[in-house]
């Protein structure tokens, strides 16, 4: 099979004496959803944010589409084809919608009329054209996560990494984000989500890779996954019998 | 989406008509003292119009252009003075010096955020005051005069009238509102927004925020640096007191904050407002009010703040989108 989009090889993050992440190897092949799970503080977030290229990690390389991405600043990141969302949703407050999503058609755009061209069409496959005008600052949270997609999409990616973008949803808001989810997979882009809640992610990724105390505990179908006793021990075993 | 391309329509037709207006003006207005205080009004709000792109769009708020104005005034002064190159190269010279020490100066900087960078700005403008106020050169602390050789637009002196002062701080302000009207709808104005708003956002979206604040930092220093160098030829006499003092930097920062911060319009409306107040208080209050003027700064932040944190031009439309133009 042909080279993964996304490799990590053996990821260390020490934060002074804490370990976050400690030799996470993992790997997501072009057209996967693929979700990152695990307990509070097992590490998700920081692997999401190495990859993204908040910071770079102590130890290990990150690959992307074939090249060695370990130290490139988040902004050459996302012009090779990484884009994401923010857990705690950080929108251009006082700029508009169309223009939340202008700044991040221009990586692609030289003009600004074919950036605006890109921008509208976002919008309008993330559902969200007739807010075009509005402040996002006016955004109701579902329509700001929204806005947080949409955002990452004009930046026409290869890879959309979402951070807990269906946690705290309604679960009506959840199921259109979940539909939302699989129609950008649909234009051929992979996903990597990281996610709290299990009843959503479960149908809805391929592949599941499951972080424990900072290491990578399990990795697989997302039925098996939830049936293995390491995880059920680790995270889901209260969760999972309550919500069953 | 059509709205948008009317909105920046109206404004430019706005700009147009009050430019023509503001060209007109003085064949009605003749008292030399009122004139004076219209060439000051329109070099404060180009110059606000400056400090605007960095501190309004890029939201890097500066309490330090002084030293950018002062640069303008000197090299200007100097060059003349010393060398007898015409003040439009000065000015030229001035603009390019300052907007690459605005570089340097921003390559250490821009790693601070918030108000350590405020900081920073107020102390290097401080540091600069000290070096010209000592160095004999420069005229150290006496300064520099400007000697009177005729009246010519080649020499940019007028001594019997202040109206070509006028039109050119006329030109001046029309310039510094069109480069921003021109860049708030380009990349970089893209840029500055993002990075004001959010800077780890923006960086996620493949802006680099060191070099979008970089480019707005050189584009402000280099139209403030203007802003200097006409004003040297237009007092004729400039000393580190009268160009580069804290002031200054509060003076191009007021207007912007009065009027509507990171707005294409507030500069010019809060210095329409605040600088002939200034003036006229001066000048009733006379010497022995010196300060009053710097009461009613503070009293017009502290208002301002407290009622209208977007500044004036937020009492005309909450919303900058507008509503009614569409369709």
């Amino acid at each position: 099979m042909s080279a993964p989009l996304l490799e990590t090889r053996g990821v260390w993050q020490r934060f002074g004496g804490l370990i976050a992440n400690s030799d996470v190897s993992i790997s997501v092949a072009a057209g996967e959803i693929v979700g990152l799970i695990g307990p509070n503080g097992a590490g998700k977030s920081t692997l999401f944010n190495l990859i993204a290229g908040v910071l770079p990690p102590t130890q290990g390389t990150i690959w992307f589409d074939g090249k060695d991405v370990t130290r490139l600043p988040a902004a050459e990141r996302c012009a090779l084809g990484i884009a994401r969302t923010f857990q705690v949703v950080k929108s251009f407050e006082t700029m508009t919608v169309i223009d939340n999503v202008i700044v991040g058609a221009l990586i692609r755009n030289d003009k600004m009329r074919d950036a605006r061209r890109k921008a509208h069409e976002v919008l309008e496959f993330c559902g969200l054209a007739p807010r075009a005008d509005k402040l996002a600052r006016d955004l109701i949270p579902s329509e700001k996560r929204r806005l947080e997609v949409a955002r990452a999409l004009a930046t026409e990616p290869k890879l959309l990494m979402l951070d807990e973008c269906l946690t705290g949803l309604t679960p009506l808001e959840a199921q259109s984000g979940v539909a939302l989810v699989r129609k950008v997979r649909e234009t051929g882009v992979t996903v990597l989500m990281v996610e709290h809640v299990m009843e959503i992610v479960m149908p809805l990724v391929d592949r599941a890779i499951v972080l424990n105390l900072g290491k990578k505990l399990v990795e697989g179908k997302p039925t098996d996954v939830v049936r293995h006793p390491e995880v059920i021990s680790a995270y889901l075993g209260d969760r999972h019998a309550v919500g069953a | 989406m059509d709205s948008f391309t009317q909105r920046r329509r109206r404004d430019l037709i706005l700009a147009a008509a009050l430019a023509v207006i503001a060209a007109c003006v003085p064949f009605f207005v003749k008292d030399v003292y009122v004139q004076n205080i219209m060439v000051l009004t329109l070099m404060y709000a180009a110059l606000s119009q400056a400090w605007n792109i960095l501190g309004g769009y890029c939201g890097q708020i500066s309490l330090g252009h002084a030293l950018y104005f002062g640069l303008g005034a000197y090299t200007t002064a100097l060059l003349f003075t010393k060398f007898g190159v015409l003040p439009w190269f000065g000015m030229l010279g001035g603009g390019v010096i300052s907007a690459l020490i605005a570089l340097a100066l921003g390559y250490p900087t821009f790693r601070l955020r918030g108000h350590y960078f405020v900081i920073a700005t107020i102390v290097i403008a401080e540091i600069g005051f000290l070096l010209f106020h000592n160095w004999d050169y420069a005229g150290a602390a006496l300064g520099i005069d400007i000697p009177v050789r005729g009246d010519s637009w080649a020499k940019f002196q007028f001594t019997r009238s202040k109206l070509p002062f006028y039109y050119f701080a006329l030109v001046f302000c029309c310039v510094a509102w069109f480069i921003t009207w021109w860049l708030e709808d380009s990349k970089w104005g893209f840029w500055w927004r993002a990075v004001k708003d959010n800077p780890d956002a923006a960086e996620s979206l493949g802006v680099v925020v060191f070099n979008s604040k970089m480019g707005a930092a050189a584009v402000s220093a280099f139209l403030t640096a203007i802003g200097g160098a006409f004003y040297a030829q237009f007092v004729s006499y400039i000393d580190p007191e009268s160009v580069m003092t804290f002031q200054f930097s509060l003076l191009m920062a007021l207007p912007a904050v009065l009027g509507g911060i990171g707005t294409l319009w507030g500069p010019v409306l809060g210095a329409v407002i605040l600088i002939p107040m200034t003036e006229l208080t001066r000048s009733f209050i006379g010497g022995s009010g010196r300060g009053v003027d710097l009461i009613l700064y503070g009293a017009v932040i502290v208002v301002i703040s407290l009622a209208r944190p977007d500044g004036l031009l937020g009492l005309f439309s909450r919303r900058p989108a507008s509503k009614g133009v569409s369709q």
